[in-house]
Formats: structure tokens, C-alpha cells, sequence
């Protein structure tokens, strides 16, 4: 009785995944959680634990092939006792369908208490028979299963939004209603391959490839381009942007940052920078405007996130990853520094575990580091908004008393989802953190 | 006509079914002279006289053995308990005699055993009691919990009218409740067992309640719909024996989603076994687990906090409902 081994989901976007590299091989014992392979996806690579113990009988997705989320890329046998080599052979071949010969040995009901010992064998031995391909789908409601077989759907093509990504009611309604209204459009297909909303967002393939002129040279993105490609297109197409930016005197945060940044890094072994203080005032801009923190189902219901997970842009020589601090409302400003310092380095030499590249609910994106004055980010699926800020520059500033001053100034940019909230939650959100911004004096206390 | 509480519903039920039949009387604990501990028969001695308004020595198992031998030979006794949580020690008398009798010998056991049930009265440990789910096990008898000051009329006259014995569980919560107080009708109606009634109509998921559960019930649905539109069908079991199996069945179907609210605890309790008709009957209509909200198993506590960690009410009903709804 094999247990499957399935290609993880290594992050929400993530279809697919490459085996990088198997580190066991057929016939190796492997204990429970021990890793068997190096996954290789759009976003991070991760080391595979074994879902049981067992031996390893059978690869099925070798190295460098590239498979669906879910699919079954080994098998593990758990020892039954006897004699080991032999084991692969007794096991019924996976995906077979039988039917189920015990059932008509058991029949006889008469049939006296040794037979019954006998049948109870068999029962166990029916039971570890391959769950038939429909049932693949872990998470379904029993109506939901109902409604599938009734109108004879494939729950794999379906997309579920209960907890867990659980196929409910309404996904099979949702689906139907959908495969209803798309023969207009394809008259030709009808219903064979509906178009999921969810589906990946680029671009037509073009019919013929591009030839590059003399003067053009082509390049092949890397999977992680054409994911953050991917994204990108998909996120403009889901949320309206909108986009609100606000000025920031950051004065006193500079010349404290001026004054004590040498000192810091010396005694933490860790740098602080203006990011720690733009986060921890849009967590106070969330805790106001809970809207900010939250996500539009695609059945139209507004979910606000508890939690406030903050994303935050990192840039590496492949592309931008956005990994998460889990609950950045609780830290200080010294315990976000260390988290920012620590994602970063992660980030950099690809250690990001597939938790770390989970679960935010917001992002906060540096691109002042490149010089930039304003710059309008596009909201990382499925949030309500992106902060970027950016750099921190003098400039004259009319300040009391209409006397001018010199003053270190910075433009937050907050790009939102506009079906979400309007332009009054935005501003009153981005008040919040400028004043939290401007509150503090010339002592910080950071810890 | 002047609006009556729960409490009065019961006093005229009772007064008006023993003026109808000359069989009804009442027996129990202070009953007579004091009119009842809170006071449900208050002047019933006076226009009734001792022989029909019988105030018994303190013992339940006589009260109740009382009942079933009179109930044998032809009347039809109500019996109150001071406190439903005394109707232990008269145990037997129901489960060995009452409930069995007719299967035994053929002979009807028309009788009512009543009394103030269930908690948040800061009442301890034996003054709290929900006894629904001993009885609701026991072939033979029949269980009724009325929520509103309406069905305690006539879901009282329809008990007293009944041929079988039928355990009447009030609440001690609704009994003077202000906003329970309802006009009821002039003339002499019942309200028939084995009938549920759909309190609030809803389409995202069923809550299965009774008793005084139904209020918090319809407080946690209302939250639902202003906060996270959802409308919650609440369904008011009102007769536990006999179950409305199809009203309950009717509203599961549409929802799909089932929420069991009770105040007894939770094992084995009613919800128990609706869960497993559910399972059983609507396997694949159901979109979600079924959920249960119920008392955590322990004994009834007195210290104030305790008791109002212990009793289910709208916040735990809604929490569980987001739940379920996000399922």
C-alpha cells in the first residue's frame, strides 16, 4: 500500500513545481519528515520532507521535469514486514482499477466464524485499493462532491474558497453559472475547457513565434520572471488601482538614524533603517483602517485579516521576493529591524521557507533605496493595498509661522484596491501614518 | 386584553384545562397553600379546592408515583417540580413506570411532569438543570420546551390533552422575561407536539435550537447579517419527542449548513443525536461539519463567572457560525 508523494504548493501563486534534484533513491528507507528531494518553483526552492516512513519504491517525476501542484511524483511503501525487495511487486499497481473480488468471497453470510476471520482480512485489504481519480480533490464538501457528480464535473478543474481551499456550494454554482455563460463566447467548444477566472493571466501565446531582428536580442525569462510577469498582469486586471500619496517630514527620524545607526549596528550586529519606523506606522494606519488589511473574494465578500503580516519587497539579482513578518504590530522598532535584517539575508542567499513567503496581508516596499522621489506600486494578489516609500531628500518646506526651513522629506505612495475602499479610507489611512511619522522627537526609543 | 409573561401563559393553561376536564389536577411541592414556588398556581386552592390542588410531602419519587398510578386509573395529573432538577430522585418512577407501562399492559399513562428548568439564574449546581437528553432517550416519553409565552399555552393544553406521559421543561430565564410578555388569544387554543416552527428564515446555514438558546440564536443571527451578511435559518425545535424531522430536514436541505444550539452540555446530548440523523439522512446535502454549541461537559457551576463561561450564548454561537460559514 503506497503512499503518494505529491508536488507541494510552495506559495499561493504557485502552480507548478521542477524537481531540482532527488536525494534518495528507489529502495532507500526514508524516516517520516526526512527530506527526499529539492523542490525548484517560481518563487523558492525547498527541500521536500517525506510525508511518512517507508521505503522509496518508485520515482515518478524525475529531476529537472517540471509538474503540476499535486501531482504524485513518487511512492513510499510502508514496511508491512516479510521480506523488503519483495514488497513492490505485492503492492497493487497504483492507479489500477479492480473490482473488488473480496467483496463476492464475503458474500456468503452463512458462512461459519473462520470465513469471518477471512473476510475481515480482505476488508483491510479492499480498503488500501486506489482512491478512484475523482476523489483525488482532499477538500470537498459531501454537497459539493454531490453537485460535481450530478452534473458531471471535474472537481480537480474546480477552484475551492473555503477554509483551506476547500470546494464548497458555492464554488460548484459559481463554476456551472460560469460554464452556462461561456458557449456564448465559444460556441464552437462547448463547456470542455472553461476559462477559471484564476487562470493564468498573460498574454495569448502568440500562433507565431517572435523571430528576432539583427539588431534584437531575445532572452528567455526565468521562471521567476514570468511569474512576477504572470502577477503583475493579473493583479491589474483584478483590482481597479487607485493610487494616494502623502508627504512625510521625517526629519527627526533622520537625524536620529544620523546620530545612532553606527551605534545600533555595533551593539545588535544588525542595521536600522527607516524602514522599521514606515512599518510600524502603517500598522497603527491598519489597527484605524482594518480595510487596509484586508482581501475581496471572489465570490464579493470583503475579508479583513485579523493579522496584520506584513510583506515586505526585497530585491535579489533574479527579481523581487516578498517574504512576511508575522504579526509586525507586535514588534519594536529594534525587533522589526532584526526581522527585516534577517528576511533580507534569507531572502539573498535563497533560504526563504515556503512559510516565510506565506500569508501577508500587506506589503511595505522600499524603493527609495534606488533614488526614487514617487513611485506607484501594483498590489501583490489578493491585498487590498501597497505601500511604497521612498527616498528621503532636503528640501525647503514652508514650516510654522510660514518661516522656511530645511527639512528631510519622503513621498508614501499607497496604491489600493479600489473596489475595496475609496479615497477617504486611503487618506485618512495615510494621515495615520504620516502623523505617526512625524510623532516622534529627537530621542527614539527603539526598543 | 392585557400582554401576560411565559410565567402566566402556564398559570392559565393549567387553570383553564382543569375547569375543561375534571380529570386534570395538580400535585406537588407547595403547590396549594403557597401557590406554587413561583407561584404558577397561585389561587388554584381557592377555586379548586384540596382534593385537585394537592400539596405532597417533599419527595419526587411519591409525587410522581402518584401521578402514574392515578394517571392508570383514568385522570390526569400534572406533577410540578420545584426545580426540574429535582426530578431525579423520582427517576424510576418515569423511566421503570410511566414509559412502560403502556407497552406492558396496554393501559394509557396521561400525564404532565413540569417544572422550572435551565440556567443563568446564579443558581449552582442544583438549581440549573436541563434534564432533556435522559428523557429524550427514553422510549415512552414525550419532551417538550416551549420559548415563547404562546407556545407555553398551547404547547401545554396540547401536553396535558395527550394520552402519553410528557415531560414539560419550562424555562426559568423566560418565566417573568419583560419581553416575552404577549397577548394571547381569547379563545381556547393548542399548539400541536411534534412541531417545529421556523423563528427567523435564512438561506447560509440552520441553527437547530429550543428553549431559551433560541433567543441567542436570533441575536447571534442578526449580528451575522449586519456584520457578515449571512442570513442563519433558526429553527425552534419546540417538542424534542416527537421530533419535527421534517421541518428540521426541509431547512437543512435548502442551507445546507447545520449549527445545534443547546444549553445542556454536549455529550450526548439532543444535539448528538440530530447530528447523527443528519449524517445519516443528509449526508450529501451538507456543505460543512455539523457543529455543535453546547454546555462544556462538567457539572453546573455556581461562582457567577463561571456560570457565564459555562452556558452557550450569542457570542460562542456566532464565532462557531463564522466558522462554519467560512468552512
Amino acid at each position: 500500500m503506497p503512499t503518494p508523494v505529491k508536488m507541494p504548493r510552495l506559495g499561493e501563486s504557485v502552480a507548478e513545481g521542477t524537481i531540482g534534484s532527488w536525494l534518495k533513491k528507489e529502495g532507500d528507507w526514508v524516516e517520516r519528515d526526512e527530506s527526499l528531494a529539492e523542490i525548484i518553483t517560481d518563487k523558492i526552492n525547498a527541500e521536500l520532507p517525506s510525508p511518512v516512513e517507508g521505503r522509496l519504491v518508485k520515482i515518478l517525476v524525475q529531476a529537472d521535469e517540471t509538474v503540476a501542484v499535486g501531482t504524485d511524483i513518487a511512492l513510499i511503501e510502508a514496511e508491512v514486514g516479510g521480506d523488503v525487495t519483495s514488497a513492490p511487486e505485492t503492492a497493487p499497481a497504483f492507479g489500477e482499477r479492480e473490482e473488488v473480488p473480496e467483496a463476492d468471497k464475503r458474500t456468503p453470510v452463512a458462512a461459519g466464524p473462520s470465513n469471518v476471520a477471512t473476510g475481515r482480512g480482505n476488508g483491510a485489504a479492499a480498503s488500501t485499493l486506489p482512491r478512484r481519480r475523482e476523489e483525488e480533490r482532499q477538500r470537498i464538501s459531501p454537497l459539493a462532491r454531490r453537485l460535481a457528480r450530478e452534473h458531471d464535473l471535474d472537481l480537480n478543474a474546480i477552484p475551492g474558497t473555503g477554509a483551506g481551499g476547500r470546494v464548497r456550494k458555492e464554488d460548484i454554482l459559481a463554476y456551472i453559472a460560469q460554464r452556462e455563460a461561456a458557449p456564448v463566447a465559444a460556441p464552437t467548444a462547448p463547456a470542455a475547457r472553461p476559462s477559471l477566472p484564476e487562470a493564468p493571466a498573460l498574454a495569448p501565446t502568440p500562433l507565431v513565434p517572435y523571430v528576432p531582428g539583427e539588431d534584437e536580442e531575445m532572452l528567455t525569462p526565468s521562471r521567476m520572471r514570468l511569474a512576477i510577469a504572470e502577477h503583475m498582469v493579473r493583479s491589474k486586471r483584478t483590482s481597479p488601482h487607485a493610487t494616494a500619496i502623502v508627504e512625510v517630514d521625517m526629519t527627526n527620524i533622520a537625524k536620529w538614524l544620523e546620530k545612532n545607526k553606527e551605534e545600533f549596528k555595533r551593539r545588535n550586529g544588525y542595521s536600522i533603517s527607516y524602514v522599521p519606523f514606515v512599518i510600524k506606522a502603517v500598522c497603527e494606519g491598519i489597527r484605524q483602517f482594518p480595510l487596509l488589511n484586508s482581501t475581496w473574494t471572489p465570490d464579493n465578500k470583503i475579508v479583513i485579516k485579523k493579522r496584520i503580516n506584513m510583506g515586505l519587497a526585497v530585491a535579489t539579482d533574479e527579481g523581487l521576493v516578498v517574504p512576511t513578518i508575522y504579526d509586525a504590530d507586535q514588534y519594536t522598532l529594534a525587533g522589526l529591524s532584526k526581522q527585516i535584517a534577517s528576511l533580507a539575508q534569507k531572502a539573498r542567499t535563497k533560504k526563504l521557507t515556503l512559510q516565510d513567503m506565506q500569508n501577508s496581508t500587506f506589503v511595505v516596499n522600499n524603493t527609495g533605496t534606488f533614488g526614487t522621489i514617487i513611485s506607484v506600486p501594483i498590489i501583490n494578489q489578493p491585498h487590498a493595498g501597497i505601500l511604497s516609500m521612498n527616498a528621503v531628500v532636503k528640501r525647503p518646506v514652508v514650516i510654522e509661522d510660514d518661516a522656511i526651513a530645511v527639512r528631510s522629506m519622503m513621498y508614501l505612495c499607497l496604491s489600493f484596491d479600489h473596489r475595496i475602499l475609496d479615497g477617504a479610507g486611503s487618506g485618512g489611512f495615510l494621515k495615520v501614518v504620516r502623523e505617526k511619522l512625524e510623532s516622534y522627537e529627537r530621542e527614539i526609543d527603539v526598543y | 386584553m392585557t400582554a401576560i409573561t411565559y410565567l402566566d401563559a402556564i398559570s392559565q393553561a393549567i387553570r383553564e384545562e382543569m375547569r375543561r376536564d375534571e380529570a386534570v389536577f395538580l400535585l406537588g411541592e407547595d403547590v396549594g397553600t403557597y401557590g406554587g414556588a413561583f407561584k404558577v398556581s397561585a389561587g388554584f386552592l381557592e377555586e379548586f379546592g384540596p382534593e385537585r390542588v394537592i400539596d405532597t410531602p417533599m419527595s419526587e419519587a411519591a409525587i410522581i408515583g402518584s401521578a402514574v398510578g392515578a394517571a392508570l386509573m383514568g385522570m390526569r395529573p400534572i406533577a410540578e417540580m420545584q426545580y426540574i432538577d429535582f426530578i431525579t430522585c423520582g427517576f424510576d418512577q418515569i423511566i421503570n413506570m410511566a414509559s412502560k407501562m403502556y407497552w406492558r399492559v396496554g393501559m394509557p399513562v396521561p400525564m404532565v411532569i413540569r417544572g422550572p428548568s435551565g440556567g443563568g439564574t446564579k443558581g449552582g449546581p442544583f438549581h440549573s438543570a436541563s434534564p432533556e437528553a435522559w428523557f429524550f432517550h427514553t422510549p415512552g416519553v414525550k419532551v417538550v420546551v416551549p420559548s415563547t409565552t404562546y407556545d407555553a399555552k398551547g404547547l401545554l393544553k396540547a401536553s396535558i390533552r395527550d394520552n402519553n406521559p410528557v415531560l414539560f421543561l419550562e424555562h426559568k430565564l423566560l418565566y417573568r422575561h419583560p419581553e416575552l410578555r404577549a397577548e394571547l388569544p381569547e379563545e381556547d387554543y393548542i399548539v400541536p407536539l411534534g412541531k417545529a416552527v421556523i423563528r427567523r428564515e435564512g438561506e447560509d446555514m440552520t441553527m437547530l435550537t429550543y428553549g431559551a438558546m433560541v433567543y441567542q440564536c436570533l441575536m447571534a443571527a442578526k449580528v451575522l447579517e449586519e456584520e457578515d451578511d449571512l442570513e442563519a435559518e433558526v429553527v425552534d425545535l419546540r417538542s424534542l419527542t416527537p421530533l419535527d424531522r421534517e421541518t428540521i430536514m426541509e431547512s437543512v436541505k435548502h442551507t445546507n449548513k447545520v449549527l445545534i444550539v443547546h444549553e445542556d452540555t454536549l455529550t450526548g446530548g439532543i444535539g448528538a443525536e440530530l447530528a447523527a440523523i443528519l449524517a445519516e439522512e443528509l449526508f450529501e446535502y451538507l456543505d460543512g461539519p455539523i457543529t455543535r454549541v453546547a454546555a462544556p461537559d462538567t457539572p453546573f457551576p455556581y461562582a457567577p463567572p463561571l456560570e457565564a463561561a459555562f452556558l452557550p450564548n450569542a457570542e460562542k454561537i456566532l464565532s462557531a457560525a463564522r466558522k462554519l460559514a467560512a468552512y
